[in-house]
């Protein structure tokens, strides 16, 4: 009864366009009330404890990072290196704008700034030299997705809070599915490219490749800075982010010096607009996921799918469906920290990796960041390229198709998620 | 008159949001230093980073409602006719205050009983009620920033039921 209470309030709420963080907190608000003898006093009280969740901490620290390369010349840097890397090829701009988003993903934690820092420079280059708008568009929405799978990421950091799980193995684990899915995303522009006879550019000098390497080699050292301190033990994750924060600060000021001092108010101010707007749908979402535990929910749901006798992969492909579904309506750290909690124990019962299950989870909200009503990788591309969301929707679902079987292939092999952290963790347990 | 006050209430939000974000990150950095590099620390750091942030968090709930960035789904509203849109968005706009009611409520009396109980917080010589204070007064103005903007989407629905 209660649990029926809580979700038609909480779709009633989202139905009518309520923000999406006020509709999950005046849905458990509403659930506790009523049904269970919790106190508003309680509640108030752990909304204000989710800033304090350590893990989450990091959230802050990232977007500043991500939005100084943003705001700098960073992303600029690293789109010319991927250019003159890729750029002979045939389509080669269009896999420069991919590899740029691989790139950025790796110095950001979050899929729409990823986008938006490569759409906004190549979606208008692309166009310029002989792409349609749509195509430029689509590509990037999609290859944008790789900011949450590439670490750092946000996602990761939201499931690692909400499951204890080490947030540094989750970085790692997330290395090697993010190569596979740009290389699968590279061989599809190639083969679309080919067909289509698209445009390719002069092969750059290696004075030149070297040239683009050296400047966007202090933006690309970020994430060395980032896993490398957290696995020498010099800092947890959460210090990780701060350092990098400063890292940002520092190449962008006095290395690059492109920004200027009168925009650096700007960029903490936007930082912490997004910041505060993301946890207040994370606060929201804990008060959330504390009515289904007080309820129940997740013990119920995990005792009735463990009497459906499902083997894992029924499981998995049950998982993956649910998790495609709840993506496509809520907004990716939200869907984690309502259905993590509840997937977790019966993945263990079936002798799946709480880390492998962490990287299935990302790459099913990649794909929920690009479908239909709530994708905020669609929103932001429409944004950037200046396209209705229609004609957004419509150029980037060519390429679900490539999400959604390199989804199924990390969802089969858990190897690809877990031979770097095991690989890393093994000398060190030798040693100890 | 009116005016003024909100253009100041304006910048202090904005200048607030960016020198707590510039305060939590100078202080874990620096945390970061002085324990490897000096092998030292302060005890305070975390608590006050946290705090910190909850403040950042409690302020940016206003901002974001102010320049309309709290995430919703307009599946509905989109595709009503205005007069529906318009009923549609004044019983969101209701829920949301609900809302905020509700939570000035809880964290009110929260904040009252840290009053009474009187205690310091862990590591900051702070009483801790002074600390979550901010609590229900970022509530209450969540619902006024709620209110203008729900407000401004009317005056401008209407003005374009005039023009036509």
């Amino acid at each position: 009864m209660s649990a029926l209470f809580l979700v038609v309030v909480l779709f009633a709420c989202l139905l009518l366009g309520v923000p999406v963080a006020i509709s999950l907190g005046l849905a458990s608000i509403g659930t506790m009330v009523f049904f269970a003898d919790q106190s508003l006093v309680s509640l108030a009280q752990r909304f204000f404890a989710t800033m304090q969740v350590y893990p989450l901490l990091a959230i802050p620290f990232f977007v500043l990072a991500g939005t100084l390369m943003t705001t700098g010349g960073t992303a600029r840097r690293m789109i010319a290196f991927a250019d003159a890397l890729v750029g002979h090829f045939r389509g080669g701009l269009a896999m420069a704008a991919l590899l740029a988003c691989a790139f950025f993903a790796a110095v950001s934690g979050s899929s729409p700034a990823t986008v938006v820092a490569v759409g906004s420079i190549m979606i208008a280059g692309m166009a310029s030299s002989g792409y349609t708008r749509a195509f430029a568009a689509g590509l990037i929405c999609n290859s944008g997705t790789l900011g949450i799978l590439i670490p750092p990421s946000i996602v990761m950091v939201v499931y690692g809070a909400v499951t204890e799980t080490s947030v540094g193995d989750l970085f790692l684990a997330g290395i090697l599915p993010g190569a596979l899915l740009t290389l699968v995303l590279l061989a599809s522009v190639a083969v679309v490219a080919r067909r289509q006879g698209m445009p390719r550019q002069p092969r750059a000098t290696l004075r030149k490749l070297l040239r683009t390497g050296r400047e966007a080699f202090f933006g690309l050292a970020l994430v060395v800075v980032i896993l490398g301190g957290i696995y020498l033990g010099a800092y947890t994750p959460t210090e990780a982010a701060a350092v990098s924060a400063v890292y940002a600060f520092v190449i962008s000021v006095f290395v690059y010096r492109d920004i200027r001092l009168v925009d650096i108010a700007r960029v903490f101010k936007e930082s912490a607009a997004t910041t505060a707007m993301l946890m207040f749908i994370i606060a929201n979402a804990y008060l959330f996921a504390f009515v289904l535990t007080t309820e129940q929910i997740p013990q119920m749901a995990s005792a009735w799918i463990a009497d459906q006798g499902l083997p894992p992969w029924g499981f998995l492909l049950a998982l993956n469906l649910l998790m495609l579904l709840a993506g496509s309506f809520m907004e990716p750290t939200s869907v984690i920290l309502i259905l993590a909690p509840i997937m977790l124990p019966i993945a263990v019962e079936l002798g799946i990796d709480p880390i492998h299950l962490g990287i299935i989870m990302t790459v099913n909200m990649e794909v929920g960041l690009v479908t239909p009503p709530v994708g905020l990788n669609l929103f932001v591309t429409a944004g950037v390229a200046e396209l209705p969301m229609t004609a957004v929707i419509r150029a980037a679902a060519p390429w679900l198709l490539v999400l959604v079987s390199v989804l199924i292939v990390i969802t089969y092999v858990p190897q690809i998620s877990l031979i770097v952290p095991e690989w890393v963790r093994a000398p060190t347990a030798a040693l100890s | 008159m009116r005016m003024r006050w909100d253009g100041i209430l304006d910048r202090a939000e904005e200048a607030f949001l960016a020198l707590s974000l510039a305060f939590m990150t100078i202080v874990t950095f620096v945390q970061v230093v002085l324990r490897y590099v000096f092998d030292t620390g302060f005890v305070w750091h975390l608590e006050a980073t946290t705090y910190a942030f909850g403040w950042l968090v409690l302020v940016g709930m206003s901002y974001g409602a102010r320049t309309n960035t709290h995430i919703a789904v307009d599946l509905l509203s989109t595709r009503l006719k205005p007069r529906a849109a318009r009923a549609v968005g004044a019983v969101a706009l209701l829920a949301s205050l609900a809302y905020c009611a509700l939570m000035i409520y809880g964290s009110g009396v929260f904040v009252d009983r840290l009053m009474t109980l009187g205690n310091d917080a862990r590591d900051i010589p702070l009483p801790r009620w002074l600390l979550t204070g901010i609590m229900p007064i970022a509530f209450a103005l969540l619902g006024v920033r709620l209110l203008q903007a729900g407000w401004r989407m009317f005056a401008a629905a209407q003005d374009r039921g005039a023009a036509r």
